[in-house]
């Protein structure tokens, strides 16, 4: 008997009831329902939520009225750090005038050798200040993971309130899911040594946040 | 079981005894306890700020494993279309060496020659490091803690915090001789250069490796997907770079929706390290699409046995709800007296002393039911609700049942229950024997040594009565 076979006959005795298809028509049912658990009331409008949880997971983020600002925002904040003003970008923010801020940027999958990561996001959440970032041609998932610095553009229209919201948004506006989901929450960090927290496991090191729309 | 032949837990008395004088492992759990149990509490505080609670979270996320669990055969199907139509292959594994088997086939399919691997509990239950390097693939571990125990030749000695029991000097020594460098004088103000250390090193194994290997903290049906909850971002690296992914999880590790797996999500980060949510949470679906630049060529599901489908049903399926979040062992008094390693096998803390057990013979771990004080902080911190110390008890009284306890103990209990089953006879004996614990007292009230049992009395002194039993103070006091 193979493996398969022979679990699936330990699992079926364990689980001790044979009415299989009805019961895998009632799991259909139940994965349509699409039911949420307890939901959190989130008391700040999303945009002031997302802004203060992010920094609480040591994000930095810097507030602008128009997205157009993004690149000049960016040049300052790269020039302050002394983290240099190339960067590699994902396709989907690659559009704005970088150049004319002085940066120079490539819209290509990173290498170790790139330094500073530029990405949007498909959206954020704000009940814990996450990213939610979707692979694909045009979004390599490398350029929030190998460089050091990782800069994210959020629009504020794109803060919904929880994970379950950005499903729902991920299910509307695209249907199936990417290769990879990645929801980002700040820099990477281990505690592994006497758990002391270090910033910069094997991810980014820091991770500033570029939120454009309405003032939060 | 095979599982039986890597265990140890039947040295657990032994072993127990050379940890607690481990002068160096108690200052790191005496360091470890506080701060594991503070971020936890401050974790699960916080959710009022949402206006959650942490028990009607705590009963969503049991009933979502229930689901699964009474339903295991319907959920796997689903599951494994589900995958196989997004383009994932999937394997399944009656134990741990077919784990090893499968693991190595892939990896000899696609000439793998170095498999970097996120952080696999059950890639410690099969030994697949050692199987790996047997077949000329060299696994590097890449979590830093299990970097850090692979290191020095070790197995994890806690699920979340694999390296708890190492001090920065025993890192310190193992770096320099892994890197090539001299060892140098390391205090606390250096851990974010020793991180930086690894991190480097890491950077090209994970560029070079031909394979990631990972675990799932959950698998969804829904969609096929495999959840990998990471902080380091290892998790990220493994399955994005190399062009061969090997997911290996457990059967009961399937949650129906991505909807349940936010819920999951709002307890399991808070109950490991306290976080409202971990830095990485990914979601793996199928392979590289086309126009894809990154991500696997080939997705490998392997689905494991390795004892639990027996659990199914039986008077221990509750255990089979459990998250591996590590707050039983967190919050546990014999776990931060011992260390992980005391325990023998992979899972240490109340989580193992239930699992170990069941996966590997009960006849093969039987002081573990009994290391317990019966205290429920596992029991009353658990996200999903598992009653660890019922179980416990259960597999105390199947020792029982199965004639598996020394037979001093039975002749003991059938003394005991003889005389206590007799009232006069009872009474004479505990008159005789309160009178002989005063005569050893010698009316000082507690015995300093007590030759019978002298294991008590090695770190206090035996309380003992007056010499009166509680039926003649009893009797004294209603005529008085």
């Amino acid at each position: 008997m193979s493996a398969r076979d022979e679990i699936l006959k330990r699992v079926r005795a364990g689980v001790g009831k044979d009415d299989f298809s009805a019961r895998r028509a009632l799991a259909e049912a139940y994965m349509a329902e699409r039911k949420r658990g307890p939901q959190p009331t989130l008391g700040a409008e999303l945009a002031v939520r997302f802004k203060s949880k992010a920094e609480s997971l040591s994000s930095s983020v810097e507030v602008l009225p128009e997205r157009a600002e993004a690149p000049a925002a960016v040049a300052r904040y790269l020039t302050a750090g002394g983290f240099g003003l190339q960067a590699v970008i994902t396709g989907d923010v690659a559009g704005l005038d970088w150049t004319g801020s002085g940066l120079t940027v490539a819209a290509r999958p990173a290498v170790d050798a790139d330094k500073v990561g530029i990405s949007g996001c498909f959206c954020a959440v704000a009940e814990t200040g996450t990213l939610m970032l979707l692979s694909g041609p045009e979004t390599p998932a490398t350029v929030s993971l190998l460089p050091e610095t990782h800069i994210a553009l959020v629009e504020v229209s794109r803060i919904v309130a929880t994970m379950e919201d950005a499903f729902a948004l991920l299910r509307a506006e695209r249907g199936d899911l990417p290769r990879a989901i990645n929801f980002i929450s700040g820099p990477s960090r281990t505690g592994d040594i006497e758990q002391t927290i270090v910033l910069g496991a094997h991810g980014p090191c820091r991770v500033h946040l570029i939120l454009t729309g309405t003032n939060p | 079981m095979s599982a039986a032949k890597h265990s140890q837990a039947m040295h657990f008395q032994a072993r127990a005894g050379k940890e607690v004088r481990n002068a160096v492992l108690q200052r790191a759990l005496q360091k470890a306890k506080p701060l594991f149990v503070g971020k936890r509490a401050k974790g699960i505080a916080a959710l009022s700020e949402d206006k959650l609670e942490f028990e009607a979270l705590r009963t969503a996320c049991e009933d979502i494993r229930n689901r699964v669990l009474t339903d295991l055969d319907v959920w796997l199907a689903i599951f494994e279309e589900r995958a196989r139509a997004s383009g994932a292959e999937v394997l399944w594994a009656r134990d741990g060496d077919e784990i090893c088997r499968h693991v190595v086939d892939v990896a000899r399919q696609h000439g793998v020659t170095k498999a970097t691997k996120s952080k696999s509990m059950l890639s410690e239950e099969a030994r697949l490091n050692e199987a790996l390097a047997a077949a000329g693939i060299r696994p590097v571990e890449t979590d830093l803690g299990e970097y850090i125990v692979q290191l020095a030749g070790e197995t994890p000695s806690h699920i979340i915090a694999p390296a708890v029991h190492k001090t920065i000097g025993d890192v310190e020594a193992l770096f320099a001789k892994e890197h090539g460098r001299p060892v140098e004088t390391r205090t606390s103000a250096d851990i974010p250069a020793m991180a930086r250390e690894a991190r480097e090193v890491l950077r090209q194994h994970f560029l070079s490796a031909e394979m990631g290997i990972s675990g799932a903290n959950f698998l969804i049906a829904e969609t096929g997907t495999a959840a990998l909850v990471t902080n380091e971002g290892n998790g990220r690296m493994v399955t994005t770079l190399p062009k061969v992914h090997v997911v290996i999880t457990g059967i009961e590790k399937i949650v129906p929706t991505l909807e349940d797996f936010a819920t999951l999500m709002r307890l399991l980060p808070r109950s490991a390290t306290g976080q409202s949510i971990s830095n990485y949470v990914s979601l793996l679906t199928g392979t590289k699409q086309p126009g894809d630049s990154d991500g696997p060529e080939k997705t490998v599901f392997i689905l494991v046995d390795n004892g639990r489908a027996n659990l199914l049903g039986s008077a221990y399926q509750d255990m089979l709800r459990c998250i591996r979040c590590g707050a039983c062992m967190n919050h546990c008094p014999v776990y931060f007296s011992l260390g992980g390693h005391a325990y023998g096998w992979v899972y240490p803390g109340p989580m193992g002393s239930v699992l170990t057990p069941l996966y590997t013979g009960i006849e093969n771990a039987l002081d573990l039911p009994h290391a317990s004080t019966g205290c429920n902080q596992c029991g009353s911190v658990c996200p999903v609700r598992i009653p660890l110390p019922k179980l416990m008890h259960r597999l105390r009284e199947e020792q029982v049942e199965r004639g598996l306890r020394p037979w001093s103990e039975s002749f003991g209990l059938k003394a005991w229950a003889l005389v206590a089953g007799k009232p006069a006879l009872y009474r004479w004996v505990m008159r005789r024997a309160a009178r002989y614990l005063n005569w050893l007292a010698d009316g000082s009230g507690s015995i300093r040594i007590f030759g019978l049992a002298p294991g008590w009395t090695a770190g206090r002194d035996l309380p003992v009565s007056s010499g009166k039993t509680f039926h003649e103070l009893y009797a004294a006091r209603k005529r008085a």
